[in-house]
C-alpha cells in the first residue's frame, strides 16, 4: 500500500482511496495519467479484501473511495463496493466519477442502492463547449449534468472537482453557477499539477495571479450560498479570506506503485518561515521551474513554532504499519559499548554517528534526547569522564527529561568505562588519533 | 533489494567497493551526516569519483597519487568533486581541516604525499591560516607532473562564509567569496545574496528558478558564491535520486548517468553535494560555465 502518510499532512487521514481500474471514455486534454491509462492495473478484488480486513481490524479509516480511470467502466465494481459495505467498517463509500454514466437513472439508482453514499464528480467547463473540448467527447458535458441532476434527485451527498488549467481558468465562476442549483455539499478546486508532460510542453499551467483572481470569485459564490469549498494545489496564502478553505491533505491510495514515479513534488520558498508550511504543499516543482518561485506573490505567515527541517526518516520507514523503521546507523562495534544502557532509562539509542575525531551516541527518549560523545583519550582536555581510550562528553541535551537522561549519561559512561579495555582507535585503519596527533597551537586560527 | 544479475557496468574495468561498518559520512565540508540507509549491501560513493575518471581517461594516471592521499589522510577524509562543462571532465580534490587536527591536511604534507607523481609547485607559509586547500586534476596535468595552482580557503565569521585564493608561484589573488546557509529558514538572507549580482538580471521571475532550483531545494544547506567572472550556488545534502536528476539535468556523460542509474539503490545510504556556476547570456538565458558534484574519497 503505497501510502501519503509523512508526506503531506500528519493530522487527516481518514480516507482510503482504492483505484479499481485505469480505462476511460473521456481523453480530457490535461488528464495527468495518459500514458498510464490502459497501462496500469486496478486494485485486484483480493487487494481490496485485504486493504478492508485491515480496516476492520484497526479501524483506520472512515470511508473509502473508489476510483479510476473512470471507476464506472469497470464491470466489477459492484463487487467492490460490496466488499466495502459488508465489512461494516467504513461510515462512507464515496465514487470518484465523471458522472457521465450516472445520467442513466437506473444505473445511478443501483449505485446509491449498494451503499455508495457520497459522490465526487469531475467537471471541468462550465458548458458543453468548454467541457468537451477539454474531455475531447461530445456530448459528455450534458451527460455528466445529467448524472449530476440524477444524483441530487436522489438525495445522496454530491460534491464535484474542478481541476484548475489553462482551458477553465477564466470560467471557474461559472462552473460554480453551473453546479449551484444542484446543491452540492462541496465543491473542490484543485490546481494543475503536471506529471507526464513534467516541463508543461502543453502549457496548462497558469500563472498563480491569475488563478487566485478566478478563483477567489468562484469561492465567493459558493461562501453566499452557504456551500463548502476545498482547495488544493494552490498556496493557502493566496487565498485571502478563503484561506481555511486551503486543504493540500491527501488520503492513503492502494494503487499501483509506478503511479508515483512521475508525480512531481512541492516546494515553497518560505517553507522554513511560514506558520502553514507544515500542512500547505506550496507549489510543484514543473510551476516553479516554468513561472518562478513566486517569491513576491507568496506571503508567508510569520512561524509562531520553530521550523524543523524533515528528516530523511520517511524515506528510510517501511510504509507498512507496524512493521518499524529501518535503522539508519550500524556501527555493531561502537554500538556495543553503550548496548542495553538506553531501554533501562525507557529511552533508545537512535543514531551511532562516526565523525572525524569522535563517535556520537544519540540517546532519545519521548520529546527528550541527548547525545554521548566519546573522543580520543587526552588527560589534559576537559571530559566528563575517561576510559582507557577516550574521553567521555555529553552534549545537547533537548526536551524535559533532564533528570532521566543525566541518569542515563552516567549509566552510559559507566558501560564504556567497563567495556573498554584501552587500545580502541577512532579510525582503526589510520592508526591511532590521541594527543600526540595534533598540532596544539591552532586550534582557533583566526583568533 | 532487488539486484540484476546482469553484471553492472562499470568503466575502466573497475571492481565496485563496498560500504563496510568504518564507513563515516561527511558533506564536502567534511561535516558529519546520518547515513539514510543502514550500510550492509552498499556501496562507498567514491565509486562514482573512480568512475567518472575512467570515463575522463584520468584514472590510470591519477589514481596512484589519489590512493596515496587517502591513505595518508584515512578514508572518508578526502572530498572529491567531478566537475562538467558540457564538453569535459575534470574534477577537483580538496583537504580540509579547520581546527588544525591533522599534520597530513597541510599543503607540506600534501606535496610529500603527491611528490612521486605530481610536484606541487606553489609553497604555502603553514602560518596562513587557511582551513581547506583543493587543486584541479585532468589528463594535461597529469601528463605534466606539476600541480601549478593551489586554492586556499580562509573562513571568516562562524565558520559560515570565507574566501578563496587561487595560489600560484609566488602570487596569490582572490578567487571567490562564499557563505553556507540553511536552505529553509535563511531563505531570508539567501535571496538578497543571490539577487545581489552583476552576472544575472533577475527582473525575469524564472531566473531565480533556474539558480535556486526547487528539485535541489530540498537540501541540508546551500552556499552562495561570488565568483570573478560567474555567480555560484552550491547545494548540499541530496540524495542520490536528486543527484541522478542534477547529472541528466546538466547532461553530463550518458555512461557516468548510466552507471549511477543502474547502481541507484546502492547509494541510497550516502548524501551528495553540487554546485552551479551560473551568469546570464546575451540571449537572456541563464548559463551554466560549470556544474559539479562532491563527495569523500
Amino acid at each position: 500500500m503505497l501510502t501519503y502518510k509523512g508526506r503531506f499532512d500528519l493530522t487527516r487521514f481518514e480516507d482510503l482511496t482504492v483505484t479499481v481500474d485505469f480505462h476511460c471514455h473521456s481523453a480530457c486534454r490535461f488528464c495527468i495519467v495518459q500514458e498510464g491509462m490502459n497501462l496500469f492495473r486496478g486494485v485486484s478484488l483480493e487487494r481490496l479484501r485485504q486493504a478492508v480486513d485491515d480496516n476492520v481490524k484497526h479501524r483506520r479509516y472512515r470511508r473509502i473511495c473508489f476510483t479510476g480511470g473512470e471507476v464506472t467502466l469497470e464491470k466489477k465494481l459492484f463487487d467492490y463496493i460490496a466488499i466495502a459495505r459488508e465489512s461494516g467498517s467504513f461510515e462512507h463509500i464515496r465514487l470518484q466519477t465523471n458522472g457521465r454514466l450516472l445520467a442513466d437513472m437506473a444505473f445511478a439508482r443501483r449505485l446509491v442502492e449498494a451503499g455508495v453514499d457520497e459522490y465526487f464528480v469531475s467537471l471541468h467547463g462550465h458548458d458543453a463547449a468548454t467541457q468537451d473540448h477539454i474531455s475531447q467527447r461530445p456530448g459528455s458535458f450534458d451527460e455528466a449534468i445529467r448524472g449530476i441532476a440524477n444524483l441530487a434527485e436522489l438525495g445522496v451527498c454530491l460534491m464535484t472537482n474542478t481541476v484548475i488549467h489553462s482551458l477553465n481558468v477564466d470560467h471557474l465562476p461559472k462552473i460554480v453557477q453551473t453546479v449551484l442549483p444542484f446543491r452540492p455539499v462541496r465543491m473542490e478546486f484543485w490546481g494543475y499539477i503536471p506529471m507526464e508532460d513534467y516541463a508543461d510542453t502543453l502549457g496548462f499551467l497558469v500563472p498563480m495571479r491569475q488563478v487566485v483572481l478566478r478563483l477567489r470569485e468562484a469561492l465567493s459564490l459558493l461562501r453566499a450560498s452557504g456551500t463548502e469549498a476545498r482547495v488544493k494545489y494552490v498556496p493557502k496564502c493566496l487565498l485571502g479570506d478563503f484561506a481555511d478553505q486551503h486543504d493540500d491533505a491527501q488520503p492513503d491510495v492502494v494503487i499501483a506503485e509506478r503511479f508515483f514515479d512521475p508525480y512531481p513534488n512541492f516546494s515553497c520558498i518560505y517553507e522554513g518561515i511560514c506558520e502553514h508550511s507544515d500542512t500547505c504543499l506550496g507549489l510543484s516543482h514543473p510551476y516553479i521551474n516554468k513561472f518562478g518561485w513566486e517569491e513576491s506573490l507568496l506571503q508567508p505567515t510569520p512561524r509562531t513554532r520553530p521550523f524543523v527541517e524533515p528528516d530523511d526518516g520517511p524515506a528510510m520507514g517501511s510504509d507498512r504499519p507496524g512493521e518499524g523503521v529501518a535503522p539508519a546507523l550500524d556501527h555493531p562495534e561502537w554500538r556495543i559499548l553503550v548496548d542495553g544502557v538506553a531501554e533501562r532509562y525507557g529511552a533508545k539509542l537512535s543514531a551511532v554517528q562516526l565523525t572525524r575525531r569522535s563517535c556520537v551516541f544519540t540517546f532519545v527518549r519521548g520529546e527528550s534526547s541527548v547525545e554521548f560523545v566519546l573522543s580520543a583519550r587526552d588527560d589534559k582536555a576537559p571530559a566528563l569522564a575517561r576510559t582507557p581510550s577516550f574521553n567521555l562528553h555529553y552534549r545537547a541535551v533537548r526536551g524535559p527529561d533532564r533528570e532521566v537522561l543525566s541518569a542515563l549519561i552516567r549509566a552510559a559512561a559507566e558501560a564504556v568505562a567497563l567495556r573498554d579495555r584501552g587500545g580502541r582507535l577512532l579510525d582503526r585503519r589510520k592508526g591511532l588519533i590521541g594527543a600526540e596527533a595534533f598540532r596544539r597551537h591552532a586550534r582557533e586560527p583566526f583568533g | 533489494m532487488a539486484r540484476s544479475l546482469l553484471a553492472p557496468p562499470t568503466l575502466g574495468g573497475l571492481s565496485l567497493l563496498e560500504s563496510g561498518p568504518d564507513d563515516r559520512y561527511f558533506d564536502y565540508c567534511l561535516e558529519p551526516y546520518r547515513p539514510r540507509r543502514p550500510w550492509r549491501g552498499m556501496l562507498r560513493g567514491e565509486n562514482i569519483f573512480w568512475q567518472s575518471l575512467a570515463l575522463g581517461g584520468a584514472l590510470d594516471s591519477l589514481r596512484p597519487p589519489l590512493l596515496a592521499l587517502q591513505s595518508s589522510l584515512g578514508p572518508d577524509m578526502t572530498v572529491w568533486g567531478v566537475k562538467w562543462d558540457g564538453t569535459r571532465l575534470f574534477w577537483e580534490v580538496y583537504i580540509y581541516d579547520p581546527l588544525k587536527e591533522e599534520p597530513a591536511a597541510t599543503v607540506s604534507s600534501l606535496s610529500t604525499t603527491l611528490a612521486p607523481w605530481l610536484r606541487v609547485i606553489p609553497s604555502v607559509s603553514e602560518s596562513a591560516p587557511y582551513v581547506m586547500v583543493s587543486f584541479d586534476l585532468d589528463p594535461t596535468i597529469a601528463a605534466r607532473g606539476t600541480i601549478d595552482e593551489l586554492n586556499l580557503y580562509l573562513t571568516g565569521e562562524q565558520g559560515q562564509a570565507g574566501r578563496v585564493y587561487k595560489v600560484r608561484s609566488g602570487e596569490a589573488e582572490l578567487e571567490n567569496t562564499y557563505r553556507f546557509l540553511p536552505p529553509k529558514t535563511g531563505i531570508g538572507q539567501i535571496l538578497p545574496l543571490i539577487k545581489a549580482s552583476v552576472f544575472v538580471d533577475f527582473s525575469d521571475p524564472t531566473h531565480l528558478a533556474r539558480i535556486l532550483i526547487p528539485e535541489l531545494f530540498a537540501c541540508r544547506k546551500i552556499c552562495v558564491a561570488k565568483k570573478r567572472r560567474c555567480d555560484a550556488i552550491y547545494f548540499s545534502g541530496v540524495p542520490v535520486d536528486r543527484l541522478l536528476f542534477f547529472l541528466r539535468r546538466f547532461r553530463y556523460p550518458a555512461p557516468l548517468v548510466e552507471f549511477l542509474a543502474y547502481h541507484q539503490e546502492r547509494f541510497e545510504h550516502l548524501l551528495f553535494d553540487m554546485g552551479l556556476d551560473y551568469r546570464q547570456g546575451q540571449d537572456g538565458a541563464i548559463l551554466y560555465p560549470k556544474t559539479s558534484f562532491y563527495g569523500t574519497l
